[in-house]
């Protein structure tokens, strides 16, 4: 048998099925770039937690008050029994508000799963925006009812309600309101060096984070992806195989390519794109101190802590605004709510309360702000051991800049049959996505013109008589 | 122009296969472009390739070998009647070798159907079948990938991927009800224990299967027309063909359903039990028992069907698909997504009423006059072969079509890699690299491991911001390319490209070992490994190799620009001595890199 295992290619497989990656750059000096770093000093990011599938915002704020909690058990009693000590009242974490004028005497609670975001609600950091959901315009449950109503298409279909959330239209829409925001900063002067970074995404992203001028940047939780061969190639002989290296970058970046065919040419550009940015990004992390904060090693706490280590070097990445994009899966609880869903809120609190560490750790508290959305809330009836698609639910606002403390919109009764009940506590929503947007954009520095650009169902709806922001 | 055309090739190709022609050569089925003739799908070495393509797991050089010159329609009746290869027999000889099988998350529990999908993929004789039950397996979804039940006991997904393989030349009809009893759809979209309405607590039966049968296995959300565009209202909107009434009433067909000798006082929850060692995963091997008491007796109303009251659940559910096959969207939905996995992500409209019409009628001519299929609507023996014998597929002039094709999927790059350089897959247990391709750090594809009932890419994905897009194509597996699964692709036929296994020998045994997967030494070290024998010869020729690849790989297909660019970094990276074998292998190693990384090579035309 030849001799294939010459010390040669055994170099070139280590590199290849390297878990440890080689922190070698492949070009470019970091001190380069934090010489001519940007003027960021007046940074801003948004960041989109979006928890796929369709949370239940029953078990996110829980009604306590005993006549109401009282009907809560009846209504859920299933659900409630499978619970066991985490859904009996005393184990729930009340909360209290200055204006309290939104549950009407009624009070409500948080989950035993969701401490750390309980106390930031309490120290004024998280807002609790109640009933929001996709809308075309205002519906009432008599107009829903009669068929009366323009109603978003292909409601309480998973797919089509994450691309309305994101971009106002259901599967196939092309541009989301996180990518419209990004083009409206860019257009004054935002990210001038490297557009390539104004919207980023740590998980699989639907529309929101392309616009007409921004597509994402996809991060990986461990910073950029590498290729190996060229980390690892002729391992030790890398000088004088520079040039060897740059021929083989460029050909898997696709640079030379020519063909005509439509999806060639798309597959040449995103290969090209992985390449450039990768590395640009590459050389900004290296140009920047870890941070000390720790994150949960869950997915969301791990995509969180990559969003943060990115705003972490905003200045490497001349960054001035940006928006991230992350995503945790399995709110899907048709079966299994009770064993499956406090694990995935316990998720939610140790990442976002991490995420606000680091922001804090940055000072950047006040400029960073995170916001969750859903395919939609679920049913108030059960169906055995879960739930069914819904339409509005409740969503959480954290950040320093945030209102918070309080509950903005309304909070429907935790009852079937009610006005805002489109059957089995289906909730119409009360608050239209786009106006929920429309607050996070004007703190994002957005005009109203810029705003209906970027959402247009807006001008469909009053503006929100509390602002949360 | 180009409409004209089809129209005109559509009328040629049913009414000259319907008279039997039996020669391929001497008569053609169809026309491309008027009054040229067309060759036989498979005429030539490239034309046999191409075919193979977008019919199996990869063209292998023995069977272009053994095929050009050949009948392609009685390639086609021949695969029809190849004997199944199976999941179900692997995965238990799997489960056997463990030690202890009452321990939950053991390697060979959690991969086993991963397993015998790699080694039926790359090595089973019925590739027509194992390539379509692998594109039914991306519509009518199930998946491991949360760690639950179906992971636990794999021998529900391994039944699971049976029914797909056995009823892959079936009728749609069938494979609906078969799938509507399995245990891994019935957990998967959890109607499994699903229970009739208790008005009293507010109880209602769970929607989740309903609605997505509806929704993505059979008709969609909006009204089709025949050729799959949808149709539109008097304000130009897409016509909803459902709401939610339909789905709680169709939801009560799927109460009553649950695992067969399943004690529910025992287990109320499936979820919460590691049921190894009850002698359970047995259920999972057989269709779901009915408890009529637990079924609805409730009228159930949805789309045009009328269940009355009281009636009980196997006639209920028979109705149920009875009234849905019916629709007029099925045939449309179904065949373009068929079509989408075999041969063009953007299907011109002709091309999906063509094919819609075979599933519909259940009847497609083959060019050598061979009727396909039992005549009645869903025939999926006639659909495939309405897709690969359409002239939208075999004409020459789709490869030089910018918008024709679709891109590999990455899981068809690897099997194509692996039958074209003839590896050993018999022992994939042997390959931890290819246990969970799904991650986005990896392939962001598995095969039975979606991360969701939608699938690794959605049907209708346009990719903002890209050309395509800009046209309006869908292009499905856009979805998963990114800067993320970019460079992992490479890495990862990188791996395999230079056999990397070879190198990892005594690491892997140890890895193995420690994984608890019982390893045969001889074996291992030739698993995975690419037979580069021709491809050596060629080194010192870098010419000869890239167009050797060429041919291989991609049918001829790659631009002469590429083929040249190649050659220059081969020229400029690597460097040949003829007395040092390893610089030959280097040399072919990452040409065959460069050629599945190119965009020439992964948009299949």
């Amino acid at each position: 048998m030849m001799d294939v295992n010459g010390k040669h290619r055994r170099q070139i497989l280590r590199g290849l099925g390297a878990s440890a990656l080689t922190a070698t750059a492949l070009s470019g000096a970091p001190s380069r770039f934090t010489a001519h770093a940007a003027d960021t000093s007046n940074y801003q990011a948004l960041v989109c937690v979006f928890l796929f599938g369709g949370l239940d915002h029953n078990e996110v704020l829980i009604p306590y008050d005993t006549a109401s909690y009282r009907r809560f058990r009846t209504l859920r009693s299933s659900l409630i029994i499978e619970q066991g000590e985490s859904r009996q009242r005393e184990r729930l974490l009340p909360i209290t508000m200055q204006q309290n004028s939104v549950l009407q005497g009624r009070q409500m609670a948080m989950p035993p799963e969701l401490p750390a975001l309980k106390a930031l609600f309490d120290r004024g950091d998280l807002a609790i925006v109640g009933n929001v959901g996709p809308l075309l315009e205002p519906v009432t449950r008599q107009r829903f009812e009669r068929s009366a109503a323009r109603l978003p298409p292909r409601l309480f279909s998973h797919n089509d309600q994450q691309s309305t959330w994101q971009a106002s239209a259901p599967e196939g829409a092309q541009f989301g309101w996180g990518g419209l925001f990004a083009d409206a900063v860019l257009a004054t002067g935002a990210n001038q060096r490297q557009p390539q970074f104004t919207t980023i995404a740590s998980n699989e992203v639907g529309p929101f984070l392309t616009g007409r001028q921004v597509v994402p940047y996809r991060v990986g939780v461990k910073g950029a992806a590498r290729v190996h061969l060229l980390d690892d190639y002729y391992d030790g002989f890398a000088e004088e195989r520079a040039e060897s290296l740059a021929a083989i970058r460029a050909q898997l970046a696709a640079q030379r390519f020519s063909g005509e065919h439509v999806l060639e040419q798309d597959l040449a550009r995103a290969f090209a794109a992985a390449f450039d940015t990768n590395e640009a990004y590459d050389r900004a992390r290296q140009a920047g101190d870890p941070l000390t904060t720790e994150f949960p090693q869950g997915p969301l706490g791990q995509q969180l802590h990559a969003v943060a280590e990115t705003i972490n070097v905003r200045e490497q990445l001349f960054a001035n605004k940006q928006v991230f994009f992350v995503g945790l899966g399995g709110f899907d609880t048709h079966s299994a709510q009770a064993e499956n869903l406090p694990r995935l809120l316990e998720e939610v609190d140790g990442a976002m309360a991490a995420f606000y560490r680091a922001m804090t750790e940055l000072e950047l508290q006040e400029q960073v702000t995170l916001f969750t959305a859903s395919d939609f809330g679920r049913t108030l009836a059960v169906n055995g051991d879960g739930t069914d698609h819904g339409w509005g639910g409740h969503h959480l606002v954290l950040g320093g800049a945030v209102k918070g403390g309080e509950i903005y919109g309304a909070m429907p009764p935790t009852e079937l049959g009610h006005d805002a009940d489109c059957g089995s506590g289906r909730l119409i929503p009360t608050m239209a996505v786009e106006q929920y947007a429309a607050e996070l954009g004007r703190w994002f520095g957005l005009s109203q013109t810029e705003l209906t650009n970027a959402l247009p169902n807006l001008s469909r709806f009053d503006a929100l008589k509390r602002t949360f922001l | 122009m180009r409409l004209v055309i089809v129209t005109f090739a559509f009328v040629l190709g049913h009414s000259a296969a319907a008279v039997g022609l039996s020669d391929p050569r001497s008569q053609t089925p169809y026309s491309c472009s008027g009054s040229r003739p067309v060759p036989s799908a498979f005429e030539t070495t490239a034309s046999t390739s191409r075919f193979l393509t977008q019919a199996t797991f990869g063209p292998t050089k023995a069977a272009v070998g053994d095929l050009t010159g050949g009948s392609a329609s009685r390639w086609f009746v021949q695969q029809l009647q190849e004997p199944a290869s199976l999941n179900v027999p692997q995965v238990e000889g799997y489960m056997a070798m463990l030690e202890d099988p009452t321990q939950d998350f053991q390697t060979l529990t959690i991969q086993a159907t991963t397993l015998s999908f790699w080694r039926n993929a790359i090595e089973a004789d019925d590739q027509l079948r194992q390539r379509m039950a692998f594109a039914l397996s991306q519509i009518l979804v199930v998946s491991n990938f949360r760690g639950e039940v179906l992971t636990d006991i794999p021998e529900g997904v391994a039944y699971f991927q049976d029914i797909l393989t056995e009823q892959a030349f079936g009728n749609y009809r069938d494979l609906l009800e078969t799938v509507t009893y399995s245990p891994a759809m019935g957990d998967y979209l959890t109607y499994m224990g699903n229970q009739k309405a208790d008005p009293e607590t507010g109880r209602m039966p769970d929607e989740n299967y309903a609605r997505e049968l509806l929704q993505l296995f059979t008709i969609g959300p909006v009204a089709l027309q025949p050729d799959g565009q949808p149709l539109l209202d008097a304000n130009n909107r897409p016509i909803e063909i459902y709401d939610n009434t339909d789905i709680t009433g169709l939801a009560r067909v799927f109460t009553g359903l649950d695992l067969k000798g399943l004690n529910r006082d025992q287990f109320p929850a499936l979820d919460n039990i590691i049921s190894l060692g009850t002698g359970l995963e047995k259920s999972f091997l057989q269709p779901m028992a009915i408890t009529e008491a637990l079924h609805s007796t409730a009228p159930k109303q949805f789309l045009s069907c009328a269940i009355p009251a009281r009636t009980k659940a196997a006639p209920s559910i028979a109705k149920a698909l009875d009234c849905i096959i019916e629709q007029p969207n099925v045939g449309p939905f179904v065949s373009r997504q068929l079509i989408q996995r075999l041969t063009t992500s953007a299907p011109e409209p002709g091309y999906v009423l063509r094919v819609s019409k075979a599933f519909n009628a259940g009847r497609f001519v083959l060019p050598d006059g061979t009727k396909v299929g039992e005549g009645r609507k869903g025939d999926l023996a006639a659909t495939v072969a309405a897709i690969l014998f359409d002239p939208e597929a075999r004409c020459a002039t789709a490869l030089a079509d910018r918008k024709f094709g679709k891109i590999r999927e990455p899981v068809l790059r690897f099997t194509h890699w692996a039958r074209a350089f003839d590896v050993d897959a018999s022992h994939p247990q042997y390959a931890p690299d290819l246990y969970d391709l799904i991650q986005p750090d990896s392939l962001a594809q598995h095969p039975y491991r979606s991360k969701s009932v939608f699938n690794f890419y959605r049907p209708g994905y346009i990719a903002p911001g890209t050309r395509s897009g800009a046209l309006g194509l869908t292009v499905p597996e856009l979805q998963i390319v990114d800067a993320t699964t970019t460079p992992a692709y490479i890495n990862f036929i990188a791996l395999w490209a230079y056999g990397g296994p070879l190198m990892f020998g005594d690491e892997r045994y140890e890895e193995l070992a420690l994984a608890g997967v019982p390893v045969d030494t001889d074996t291992l070290e030739e698993s995975f490994i690419p037979n580069y024998s021709q491809e050596l010869d060629l080194a010192g020729n870098v010419e000869a190799l890239v167009d050797h690849l060429d041919a291989l790989l991609l049918y001829g297909s790659m631009s002469d620009a590429t083929k040249s660019s190649i050659g220059a970094t081969l020229i400029e990276a690597t460097e040949f001595e003829p007395e040092e074998p390893q610089t030959a292998y280097e040399r072919v190693a990452l040409a065959v890199l460069l050629v599945m990384t190119s965009p020439d090579y992964l948009v299949q035309r």
